[in-house]
């Protein structure tokens, strides 16, 4: 079997969707479902084989071709992984709603063109299904109509902006090294003056920094992923913006190579410094900013942001145990940032669209399994450990600090303990506390729904207690890229600066829940009460809300949120205006009345003959 | 093997029996200071027996697990943190993993008295963590300058070097992180002028306001066990730890009372105070040893 075939499942499925929801819902949906559940089985049939393939040979005299190796396959079974699970939710998220044939139509579509990119092994076709990504995305960005608009229309210039830095990259490579194989390019790469090195890494930085939302490239990120489709917020928080990342570890250590990098610029001042620096500021501010959303999904958009900070301190940072620790921690966001939004998802298919953090409440006691996936997410972003998100942070703290690098590794920390906070809020102002009245008979989420946050959760705990089986396959990935190999076993790495052993963790915590519990028990039995019987001490207490959540962690507003502005923000829409202005300035010209044209003709000549006469430059 | 099992189960006894000995005895100092008598220095033993009979009520199942997922949390943190010679699973992690155990403490009472719908419960959780934000950047500051300067994220280790050479405290650049975090031991402890979170005056004891019977033995036990850890913690980190458990607990008594002596005459702060004050004066004097501890690196 190769892997082209692969490919044109991928593809061709996605289009046979979208004709099969013309005859029956029904046959749509288990296509779709079956599809990408193959895609899995497909790709993980690809297991540790190395495949380069031609694909097409006749495009401009330059040979495309197809490549599978260590890292494609751990991003291709990311991508069809969540992938599958959003189709899954989707099934009952999306029922109700208005062109459906077209909405499976682009998630496959996306998920397929992802396949391609990390697939690829030249460069223009990665660029080719670069822009169906792009281009698919945008569409579904705007999938609800409104502000979502607006939304898609931010995503699309931007992501437009990155594609041409990319291909200039591209062009200017083809230039230079007369080929686009990656691995013809990384060849001809090691003779080329570190000048050039950074040029070509700024103009794709520029591109994958857009799409992964690295600060000051990431405006677009907060509103698309708010006015998406949940289950494509799941995928685009999830598994698109890491295409960035891959992107990032591609030009880094596959084309230019590490031992070629980590050498650009010196000291304080070399390449990868500024990027990570770049990475710490991009892990603290837009953590602290999601503190202060009142929306739940565009606080887990600004945490998408703060996360990718993490990810790309770890790649950057360039040793094999941050290496190591990015791409985990990669692999995790992706699957607990998934979870997270599945579950705004289902509470807001629950109780008509509301994700307003200061109107709900209380859900756990009508949405248990709901909660648990969410507080299984949150601890995952958290990092508490008998978690995967544990698992990776320690690796990319231990790797900041080992490496001399306090600064970077505080930025990580306090970046920690901003999550903690948002995410209790989170928590706290959908699931606990008083349950409103008018949700009173909210429903438990339907059971796709369940099913898809159900299958996300054990991963992140399997993954947090087991951290050896995703660390195998990411070990491979870093010393195929040149890095010395990690001692890994299957409960955790053993080295002389620390060694982790997750299960002996998962043991003692269970041990001593087991412990407090018994002690519990041994206590007189509790009377099970109704929510306010202590609170209001058996007086009827007031009809309306008496949840605490507006401005819930109000002191600390009050300290931190004039510093919190998003200025990179406001400096954009200020160009985006003034660049608007610019043109209107231009339009005043061109009247329409066929009069001022004519004038506009004879000026002209006026100014070309005196200028002949005065200067005879003719 | 077996040594290992005895160490197990001896530490959480101790840091059990200490912590509430502290608890017993901060009372007991408070008394003095106020020129009352005060309660013996068995009350809080006393008080656990006599709530863990009475009855109690519970919100639902997140309400009963969070309360046994924190004490659960703080009890597993001790096998972690070296305790003189014992230190039974230090070898599955290091100070990072202790910081981030410490995190099951006050998360596990937050999902907990989320569950119930009192205001009282929320504000109080919301102070908690806020005050934790507050004190865990000068906090973080400190343990990066401790971790940097030894080049170790090893908490034995930490401790072997200082009794090969002397107490960080005692030794120039790291003395300033030290006194840094002599400052905020108050507020990581809840002791005044930072009882804030439960300030019974204000909001009802906050996160206890609904707990009651085996909960609040449950709660006051968990208090127990992180006050030991947090100044445990100071002790191994800047006090050189201890070879001997005895000499340790000794260190430990001593800081506490010292702590308590200084803080009691304060009154309580409101919470924007506390955070103003925590990223002041102990958050700068903090980065100032960072960043000696970066100029004068080993």
């Amino acid at each position: 079997m190769s892997i082209e075939i692969l490919l044109i499942v991928a593809f061709g499925g996605a289009f046979l969707t979208y004709f099969l929801g013309k005859i029956s819902h029904i046959l749509r949906d288990a296509f779709a479902v079956l599809l990408s559940c193959a895609l899995i089985a497909f790709i993980s049939y690809f297991y540790g084989k190395d495949i380069e393939r031609p694909l097409y040979v006749g495009f401009l005299e330059m040979q495309l071709l197809l490549r599978l190796n260590t890292l494609s396959w751990f991003f291709a079974i990311t991508v069809s992984t969540v992938g599958t699970l959003s189709i899954i939710f989707s099934l009952s998220y999306i029922r109700q709603r208005e062109k459906t044939d077209f909405y499976y139509f682009m998630m496959l579509l996306v998920n397929a063109s992802m396949l391609g990119i990390v697939l690829s092994g030249d460069l223009v076709s990665f660029y080719i299904f670069w822009e169906i990504m792009s281009w698919s995305a945008f569409l579904l960005i705007s999938y609800n109509r409104g502000p979502a608009l607006a939304a898609g229309m931010k995503y699309i210039i931007m992501s437009v902006i990155g594609s041409i830095g990319i291909l200039i990259g591209i062009l200017s490579i083809y230039t230079t090294c007369g080929t686009i194989h990656m691995t013809q390019i990384a060849a001809q790469l090691t003779a080329a003056s570190s000048r050039y090195i950074i040029f070509i890494i700024i103009t794709f930085s520029v591109g994958f920094g857009i799409k992964s939302a690295m600060v000051p490239l990431h405006t677009w990120l907060p509103d698309a992923h708010s006015q998406a489709p949940s289950p494509f917020s799941a995928v685009l928080s999830g598994i698109l913006i890491k295409m960035g990342t891959y992107g990032f570890l591609l030009i880094m250590y596959v084309i230019v190579g590490m031992k070629l990098f980590l050498g650009l610029g010196s000291g304080l001042f070399s390449v990868n410094y500024i990027l990570c620096f770049l990475g710490a500021v991009t892990a603290v501010i837009p953590t602290f900013i999601a503190l202060l959303q009142n929306d739940a999904k565009r606080l887990l958009a600004w945490h998408s942001i703060g996360q990718i900070g993490y990810i790309i301190m770890g790649i950057t940072l360039g040793t094999s145990l941050s290496i190591a620790g990015g791409i985990f921690h990669l692999l995790n966001h992706a699957m607990f940032k998934a979870l997270l939004f599945l579950t705004v998802g289902a509470v807001e298919y629950r109780t008509g669209g509301v994700r307003d953090l200061n109107s709900l409440g209380g859900l756990i006691k009508r949405m248990p399994v709901t909660f648990t996936a969410a507080l299984v997410g949150a601890l995952g972003i958290i990092g508490v450990p008998l978690t995967n998100g544990f698992v990776s942070k320690w690796l990319i703290y231990k790797s900041l600090i080992l490496e001399q690098h306090p600064f970077f590794a505080f930025a990580a920390f306090i970046g920690t303990w901003g999550t903690l906070l948002s995410f209790y809020k989170f928590l706290h102002n959908m699931f606990l506390g008083q349950l409103p009245e008018k949700y009173k008979d909210v429903e438990k989420a339907p059971f796709s729904m369940q099913f898809s946050m159900i299958i996300f959760s054990i991963v992140i705990i399997l993954t947090g207690i087991l951290p050896g089986i995703p660390l195998k396959v990411i070990n491979a990935i870093q010393t195929s890229f040149g890095f010395g190999p990690l001692h890994i076993t299957i409960w955790g790495i053993i080295s002389e600066t620390g060694t982790i052993n997750m299960v002996n963790i998962f043991f003692a915590l269970i041990g001593a829940c087991v412990i407090v519990w018994l002690i519990f028990r041994a206590g007189p039995k509790a009377t099970k009460i109704t929510q306010d019987n202590n609170y209001a001490a058996g007086a009827a207490i007031p009809k309306d809300r008496y949840h605490y959540t507006v401005d819930f962690y109000n002191p600390l507003y009050r300290m931190i949120a004039p510093f919190l502005r998003d200025f990179v923000d406001e400096f954009y829409m200020r160009l985006a205006k003034w660049i608007q202005g610019l043109g209107n300035g231009v339009r005043r010209i061109y009247t329409g009345d066929v009069g001022y044209y004519v004038i506009y003709i004879i000026l002209f000549l006026a100014v070309l003959i005196f200028i002949q006469m005065k200067w005879s430059i003719w | 093997m077996v040594m290992r099992i005895v160490e197990i189960v001896v530490s959480p006894i101790i840091a059990f029996v200490i912590g509430i000995f502290l608890l017993g005895l901060s009372r007991k100092i408070m008394a003095r200071i106020h020129w009352r008598y005060g309660p013996p220095i068995t009350q809080p033993v006393i008080d656990i027996i006599k709530l863990f009979n009475q009855t109690s009520m519970s919100h639902g199942r997140l309400f009963n697990l969070g309360i046994i997922l924190s004490l659960a949390g703080s009890m597993v943190v001790v096998l972690f943190l070296p305790i003189g010679k014992l230190h039974p699973l230090s070898g599955s992690g290091g100070l990072l993993v202790i910081l981030y155990l410490m995190l099951f403490g006050p998360l596990g009472i937050a999902l907990s008295g989320g569950e119930a719908a009192n205001p009282n419960t929320s504000i109080g959780i919301s102070r908690t963590l806020v005050l934790a934000l507050g004190y865990e950047l000068p906090l973080i500051l400190i343990l990066l300058a401790v971790m940097s300067h030894y080049r170790s994220i090893s908490i034995v280790e930490i401790v072997r070097a200082q009794q090969e050479t002397h107490w960080s405290l005692l030794s120039f650049p790291l003395v300033v992180p030290g006194i840094a975090y002599l400052l905020i031991l108050p507020a990581i402890l809840g002791e005044r002028p930072f009882e804030l979170i439960k300030a019974p005056q204000e909001i009802s004891s906050g996160p206890m306001v609904e707990y009651g019977g085996k909960y609040l033995a449950l709660a006051t036990i968990q208090h127990a066990f992180s006050s030991f850890i947090s100044i445990a913690l100071f002790v191994n980190l800047f006090l050189g730890g201890s070879s001997n458990p005895g000499f340790f607990i000794m260190k430990v008594i001593v800081v506490f009372v010292v702590e308590v002596l200084i803080n009691a005459v304060f009154p309580r702060l409101r919470i924007e105070q506390a955070i103003r004050y925590l990223w002041r004066w102990p958050a700068l004097i903090a980065f100032a040893g960072l960043i000696l501890v970066y100029i004068f690196k080993r």
